[in-house]
């Protein structure tokens, strides 16, 4: 929004970025230590805390009839315990509940952050997070895997004896190269792409519209698309939600279905 | 000259992603039409076949993202 106020209305090319990575990265503010903190840092530091304080305020004091407030908190943290850890791993689910559960809230509030107003930027947006929780992620339903399966968790992987010999190298290769190298790619890179491309198309959508609504006394009705631009970004605001709130879902359901291919494993 | 290659990289980099979005798109489609077919046959079973539904979009979609977010690795 402050980049597209600073923008030439009368030019023809209204308002071009240099770099489409201007929207996602932002200046040092100040350096603990030789850590570099900019608003990324503290949006990221305030979406756990958030995370933590939505759980803390919504469970604190069991009563026989809970808040309205507690009541949603407690229909997510039952949807995360039943839905996703005991209906996806069975029993043994229950185990990785915690982990599930802090997984669904950070990113979910990390998600909303892009809709919320005056903060308009989703943390899950930079790579690093996205990645860090994916290599989470891996190295649990790794150490799973081998714990439970010792090594026929590679050897079953890389030399499949349900399928015909002849195929079986090839099917083998397909098998480690998507397990062991693809997952924890595609599982941040998903996260990750939705929300930049999230992000982009509300900063454009949205400040396209502001800027040609503003350029009406400069170049006449043409800026009326504006308000054209301006009802789709708002569109796009509704969707966004549905968007954050469903590839929370995904990441923690997919993190599920890793951890249970890795327990139940006898292909 | 420089500027014209490096404009032509940017426009086949774009035409590389929409190429790259057709697949997924044929997929989603097949997978949302089939879920949408499976409740109607069975609504007692909605809330798997909404599961499995959202993970196999979300595991087709991966190739349009990949495609994503390399065309502005590309177009960088």
């Amino acid at each position: 929004m402050i980049l597209a106020t600073e923008c030439d209305v009368a030019n023809e090319v209204i308002c071009a970025p240099a770099d489409v990575t201007e929207l996602f990265e932002f200046p040092t503010l100040f350096t603990i230590g030789g850590l570099e903190f900019s608003r990324t840092h503290i949006l990221m530091l305030f979406t756990a805390f958030a995370a933590v304080a939505i759980l803390y305020y919504g469970l604190r004091g069991q009563r026989l009839v809970p808040t309205k407030f507690g009541a949603a908190v407690e229909g997510l943290v039952g949807f995360v315990r039943d839905g996703i850890a005991r209906d996806v791993i069975g029993p043994e689910g229950t185990r990785y509940v915690p982990y599930l559960m802090a997984m669904f809230f950070f990113i979910l509030v990390g998600n909303l952050f892009e809709i919320t107003p005056l903060i308009n930027f989703p943390v899950t947006s930079r790579m690093a997070i996205p990645l860090f929780l994916a290599l989470v992620t891996y190295v649990i339903f790794m150490f799973v895997g081998f714990a439970k399966n010792n090594f026929r968790f590679l050897i079953d992987t890389a030399w499949p004896k349900t399928v015909p010999i002849a195929l079986r190298w090839l099917v083998g290769l397909i098998e480690v190269f998507s397990i062991f190298i693809l997952r924890p790619i595609t599982l941040a890179v998903r996260l990750f792409a939705n929300m930049v491309a999230g992000h982009l198309m509300l900063t454009l959508l949205l400040t396209s519209g502001v800027i040609f609504i503003a350029a009406i006394p400069e170049i006449g009705l043409k800026g009326s698309i504006g308000v054209f631009w301006f009802g789709l970004g708002l569109f796009m605001f509704l969707l966004e939600i549905l968007i954050g709130v469903l590839q929370a879902y995904i990441f923690t359901l997919l993190t599920a279905i890793y951890i249970e291919s890795s327990i139940h494993f006898e292909h | 000259m420089e500027g014209n290659i490096e404009e032509l990289g940017r426009a086949l980099s774009l035409i590389g992603y929409g190429l790259g979005a057709i697949g997924p798109g044929i997929g989603i489609g097949i997978v949302a039409g089939n879920a949408i077919t499976a409740m109607a046959r069975q609504p007692e079973m909605q809330g798997t076949i909404r599961t499995t539904m959202f993970l196999g979009i979300a595991l087709t979609e991966a190739l349009a993202l990949i495609g994503f977010v390399l065309f502005f690795i590309a177009s960088a």
